[in-house]
């Protein structure tokens, strides 16, 4: 089976202004199926922009090789970037243009027919709420309308393959929950989605699978639930307790949890090692201090990412 | 739409939006023809001895004022590729499904035009308005000239626009090859009079080779052997720029 986006081993490597030799990408290998919603995370410098310049035919690599529905990046880039809707990290618009011909330039620019363009700048631009607007010219705009417009373009095209480097960087957050809603649809409709993010519960709850790179090597990749398989020993427990006092944080601190928060008579708690342990020491604690309300649950994505982060430095 | 169309449109939509770059591009060019044109007309009282030939300042203007529009009109162009950079739509063009090349022919072809309809006006402008004696039977080696010399402009300006990174920079060189590629030519004033420390750098300036060339084009004066040379030195020209211009344009991807 032909995935949607493949990436077999792909190392970058290239020359800073001091001349080191830098690896911004070492041996990187995944596949997307069609129709899944992939994150790529990872802390800054980790090499995420590098392989989506890779994969947006921007960039060849140094070694490896990747390819867009089949279509190498190098070889046949022109045929890989027909399949390709691309918002890049930085925020590109054509700022000498309205925003009208963003939308336009943009979809011409995929050989989109004008008459289709024109039909679906029109719904773009309701969807968006750009309506208002269409005359402005963009650079008159801010930053955060400017990124609206970036995002909003990659709805005129029906490319296969969408790829956002950050995208949803300086939006407001109805407007972030309308873009992630729109691109769950897509997904639903057989578009395939490569999300690059620092916003892990973006992450979280959009992609059905994730990488996470760090210093230009993956560090754990797989579904969600996979994820959390790698760190089968951390918790994260929440208590009700009927009061909170001194001695009872005491106690808690002497489990010795990598988080402890408490608000009032809610203890939340990241813990790391055996369950059975963790129970047995809750329940002597309970003795004194008897709790309401417990829920033991997995960690989230963004406590996977910090152990894993920590593990690697 | 095509590629290479599409490219077409969103430079001639970007010149429409902005206005201010048609200003520059067509009508600071026909402010020096008239301006300069009548105010040393005057002040000179008798005209430019050419090659045996007598010509009013004003006439001898409209060639460089053909050689300014095809500069004017590729600065322009080369600013909007410094602000594509600057805007990173540059890099999110690289994403696009068009070719390098279509990006440069279509950008080429829109400001070609542009430069072609520019240097149309100043010759009627130059020959029905202020009574220019222009060779109308040789216009189309006129648009010919007035094709390769602003995509030679395009390119050069193109490679500073990827090469800078800051404004100011860019801004700088960009004024001072106005001044020193249009000052130190043969656009204002025929080089046979000045010290030779000016005719050197002007005979080897582009700019030279161009407006003598328009010259010989517009009003038919020039001799043939220089104008040869001068004619191949443009082609090399054009074709060393747009090598450069490629390879900046592959490096900064």
């Amino acid at each position: 089976m032909t995935h949607a986006i493949e990436v077999h081993e792909v190392r970058k490597s290239y020359r800073s202004k001091r001349g080191d030799s830098v690896e911004a990408l070492d041996g990187v290998s995944f596949q997307v199926p069609q129709g899944r919603i992939h994150g790529l995370l990872g802390p800054n410098g980790a090499g995420k922009s590098t392989l989506v310049k890779i994969l947006s035919t921007i960039t060849p690599p140094s070694s490896g090789h990747a390819s867009i529905m089949g279509f190498d990046v190098v070889g046949q880039s022109l045929a890989a970037r027909k399949q390709l809707a691309v918002v890049l990290q930085q925020t590109a618009t054509e700022n000498l243009l309205t925003v009208r011909d963003n939308l336009l330039v943009y979809a011409y620019l995929h050989q989109v027919k004008p008459a289709v363009a024109q039909q679906r700048m029109k719904t773009v631009a309701e969807e968006f709420e750009l309506g208002g607007m269409l005359h402005d010219t963009v650079q008159e705009l801010s930053l955060g309308m400017k990124r609206r417009i970036q995002v909003a373009k990659i709805f005129m095209l029906d490319a296969p393959v969408i790829i956002l480097d950050e995208a949803t960087t300086g939006m407001d957050p109805l407007m972030k929950r309308r873009v992630l809603d729109r691109l769950r649809g897509e997904a639903r409709n057989g578009r395939t989605i490569l999300l690059t993010t620092q916003v892990l519960s973006e992450a979280e709850e959009l992609c059905e699978s994730i990488m996470i790179l760090d210093r230009g090597q993956s560090m754990a990749s797989g579904t969600l639930p996979e994820l959390r398989k790698l760190s089968t020993h951390m918790f994260r427990v929440n208590l009700t307790f009927a009061e909170t006092n001194g001695d009872l944080v005491s106690k808690l601190e002497a489990l010795k949890p990598e988080q402890l928060e408490i608000n009032g008579k809610i203890v939340e708690m990241v813990f790391r090692g055996e369950e059975s342990s963790l129970l047995a020491n809750l329940a002597n604690i309970s003795k004194d201090t008897p709790i309401l309300q417990f829920e033991v649950r997995g960690p989230t994505l963004e406590e996977i990412f910090i152990a894993l982060m920590k593990e690697a430095r | 739409m095509s590629a290479i169309t599409a490219v077409f449109f969103r430079d001639y939509r970007q010149r429409m939006t902005n206005i201010g770059f048609v200003f520059w591009d067509l009508f600071v060019p026909l402010a020096y023809l008239v301006l300069f044109g009548i105010g040393f007309e005057r002040m000179m009282g008798s005209g430019i001895a050419l090659e045996g030939q007598a010509f009013s300042y004003t006439t001898f203007l409209v060639p460089g004022v053909l050689g300014m529009v095809t500069f004017s009109v590729a600065m322009n162009t080369s600013w909007g590729f410094f602000m594509d950079k600057d805007s990173g739509i540059f890099y999110e063009l690289l994403t696009y499904p068009i070719t390098r090349a279509q990006l440069l022919i279509g950008k080429i072809s829109f400001n070609v035009l542009l430069a072609v309809l520019g240097s149309g006006l100043a010759v009627v402008v130059g020959g029905l308005g202020l009574g220019a004696s222009v060779r109308w039977d040789l216009l189309p080696l006129t648009a010919a000239i007035v094709i390769v010399a602003t995509a030679s402009w395009f390119f050069l300006f193109s490679v500073f626009a990827i090469q800078f990174a800051r404004m100011d920079a860019f801004n700088t060189v960009l004024s001072a090859a106005y001044i020193l590629l249009m000052f130190f030519s043969s656009m204002f004033y025929p080089l046979s009079n000045l010290p030779i420390w000016f005719r050197i750098p002007a005979y080897l300036n582009p700019m030279t080779w161009q407006v003598d060339l328009l010259r010989f084009s517009v009003l038919g004066v020039g001799s043939p052997v220089p104008l040869l040379f001068e004619g191949v030195a443009l082609l090399i020209f054009a074709f060393v720029c747009l090598v450069i211009a490629v390879r900046a344009l592959n490096r900064a991807a």
